[in-house]
């Protein structure tokens, strides 16, 4: 599918199949066409060029009301006017389904959603989780192909869109329903993923697990969006295989793996993730690691179990970020005090630049 | 006695001359003619209290009082129905260039004021006037068939020319701030447009609606030029018999008294905008 506004790609021959029942996310920054995408499959768009099948047919010529495609939009779009009986059945009313059946259906779907006898309650009288349900619920009644989800857990406070993760997934195993998820919060997409695209300036960079995205980044942009990394800037000094030793700008020298072919003099990315790192306070338990370092903490950055350390390299003067073990062995470290650091080459990912 | 520092420095007497000048244009300009026009109309020429003037105006103008009713009525609905057709379009209309066109041209009677409008439909509703014309030309009628629309129809397609813009302006306005999601979230549902600006769209701006169409039924209850140019004859408008009684007769008793007729009947719709404004928290 390709989509153009004027001069602007915002959908650039994208080529995509979604196995029926799965979880399937777009994961991308802002402006990168993941909406434009979802509102063609929803058929608010129409695309430039391209095709949609869904079940094997085509739906372009469908219009958005007769398409088997619900969508639960960003800020969940429930009518104000209505009760939660009458937002989950609206569907099913303008299908022209008889008051009893509606009823009936309505109060099994909110069951489904954990919303039994909720029915009569206005939307302002529910809160923004029960808005969340409220939302899907519209949807599924209607037993879609396919939902689209827009973002829906933007709106929520974090320890609510925790929660909502892993109903949202409890809920597409329940209903067997194809999802279509759409974030920005790289989190989101791979707490609740079968797979995902990480989408960026209106192409798919990488479809795929979230554990493949995440060990297995084909791209400079998917290594560097999809969760946390250090990275150095370097050139190829020398390969082996596919081992290959970087020579950073601060004249550091980095061993790692190449993602792809290179030669010696490339310019390269390098990235490791902070929880590859290992620490080691007399360097004894990092012989076998082929990058290793001296160096001083910076800071201690505590965040419970996603706590960190900022370490500068005593050779280069490189701040890395390294994830701090939760064994308790390094709770006592403070800034200015020296450790040891070291990471294998297995986890060092060399990306060509260009 | 307060000292003259400690009145500089009182925010009572600032809010006072702030809101002095609006109280005295109030005062002058709406309270004081509408207390003398009540007090003239239930007054006796030689002197004291009477019903006289009401009881004549009724005698004379009871057919005029429906028939300004009606009129009004008839084209606030009217206006009301084109309206929402207009915001309609705008908001749920999918070929960009009609939706263009129609931004740009339904404004137009905005600017154009009752008594121009008044003279435009003469040529226009006219036996032998444009429309006329036009529909001859076409060949559709004869020109022995056609009839001339100057009388209360023609007065009901001018308020409805000239006052559909303004309520649509306030409807397409109130349309276009609703979150665009919910429309696009109904079309996803299954609803069809008309519907979702039947179901979804319309109990969401109805206040507003309520408001402009509230508006322009006072408007309406005041024109004189419109009823005067297209329709002279009986019955007519209360606001040409008013003129009537005071350039024929120097009548102010019953042409107050006609007055406040009007008063009363746009004093209900008033209460249904008040009404409407606390609810909304406060009136636009």
């Amino acid at each position: 599918m390709r989509k153009t506004f004027a001069d602007f790609v915002a959908v650039d021959d994208v080529d995509l199949a979604i196995p029926s029942g799965s979880f399937f996310s777009i994961l991308g920054p802002s402006g990168c066409g993941k909406t434009t995408l979802l509102r063609m499959i929803a058929g608010f768009l129409q695309p430039t060029s391209g095709d949609i099948l869904i079940k094997g047919r085509s739906v372009l010529d469908v219009p958005p009301n007769k398409r088997a495609v619900n969508m639960v939009f960003q800020h969940l779009a429930l009518f104000p006017m209505m009760n939660v009986a009458e937002n989950v059945g609206y569907g099913l009313r303008r299908r022209g389904m008889p008051r009893e059946d509606v009823a009936k259906k309505v109060e099994d779907a909110l069951a489904r959603v954990g919303l039994p006898g909720s029915g009569t309650k206005r939307i302002s009288q529910i809160s923004g989780g029960q808005k969340q349900r409220v939302a899907i619920a519209r949807c599924l009644v209607l037993d879609p192909d396919v939902l689209l989800l827009d973002e829906p857990l933007g709106a929520l406070d974090l320890k609510l869109r925790e929660h909502m993760k892993v109903e949202l997934k409890k809920l597409q195993h329940e209903f067997e329903t194809t999802f279509i998820y759409i974030t920005h919060d790289q989190s989101e997409a791979l707490v609740m993923s079968d797979r995902v695209a990480v989408m960026n300036a209106g192409r798919f960079e990488q479809v795929g697990p979230a554990q493949e995205l995440y060990y297995q980044p084909k791209t400079i942009f998917v290594a560097e969006f999809v969760g946390d990394s250090n990275k150095w800037r370097g050139r190829v000094a020398a390969i082996e295989q596919n081992r290959v030793t970087v020579t950073t700008a601060q004249s550091g020298r980095i061993c790692g793996v190449a993602a792809g072919p290179c030669s010696i003099g490339d310019d390269v990315e390098v990235f490791v993730r902070p929880e590859a790192v290992a620490l080691s306070r007399d360097g004894s338990t990092l012989q076998n690691m082929a990058n290793q370092m001296d160096g001083e903490v910076v800071s201690v950055l505590f965040n419970g179990a996603a706590s960190r350390l900022l370490v500068r390299a005593r050779e280069t003067g490189d701040e890395i970020d390294v994830a701090l073990p939760q064994t308790g062995e390094f709770n006592d470290l403070q800034a200015g005090q020296s450790v040891s650091f070291g990471w294998s080459d297995a986890q060092t990912k060399c990306f060509v630049i260009g | 006695m307060m000292s003259f520092h400690r009145v500089l420095h009182d925010e009572r007497v600032w809010s006072f001359a702030l809101v002095a000048p609006a109280l005295v244009t109030v005062g002058l300009l709406f309270i004081y003619p509408l207390g003398f026009s009540a007090v003239s109309a239930f007054s006796a020429e030689e002197g004291g209290w009477t019903f006289a003037n009401f009881i004549k105006a009724f005698d004379l103008y009871s057919n005029d009082i429906l028939f300004t009713v009606v009129i009004v009525s008839l084209s606030t609905v009217l206006i009301g129905f084109f309206a929402i057709a207009i915001g309609g379009y705008l908001t749920l209309g999918e070929n960009p260039y009609a939706v263009a066109i129609l931004k740009w041209l339904y404004r137009w009677p905005l600017f154009i004021p009752f008594i121009v409008a008044a003279q435009l439909m003469r040529t226009f509703l006219a036996k032998n006037g444009l429309m006329n014309n036009l529909i001859v030309g076409s060949g559709l009628l004869e020109p022995m068939q056609t009839q001339s629309f100057l009388d209360w129809r023609g007065i009901v397609i001018t308020f409805v020319w000239k006052q559909t813009p303004f309520v649509a302006l306030l409807v397409a306005g109130a349309m276009a701030s609703l979150d665009r999601s919910m429309i696009e979230s109904a079309r996803n549902l299954g609803a069809s447009r008309i519907r979702i600006l039947v179901e979804i769209i319309l109990p969401q701006v109805r206040p507003t609606i309520v408001v402009g169409l509230i508006l322009s039924f006072v408007v309406m209850m005041s024109v004189l030029s419109v009823p005067i140019m297209i329709n002279a004859q009986t019955p007519t408008m209360l606001t040409v018999d008013m003129a009537f009684r005071i350039n024929a007769y120097g009548d102010y008793g019953v042409a107050n008294a006609l007055g406040f007729i009007s008063y009363l009947m746009t004093g209900v719709v008033a209460w249904i905008y008040l009404r409407q404004g606390v609810r909304q928290g406060a009136a636009p």
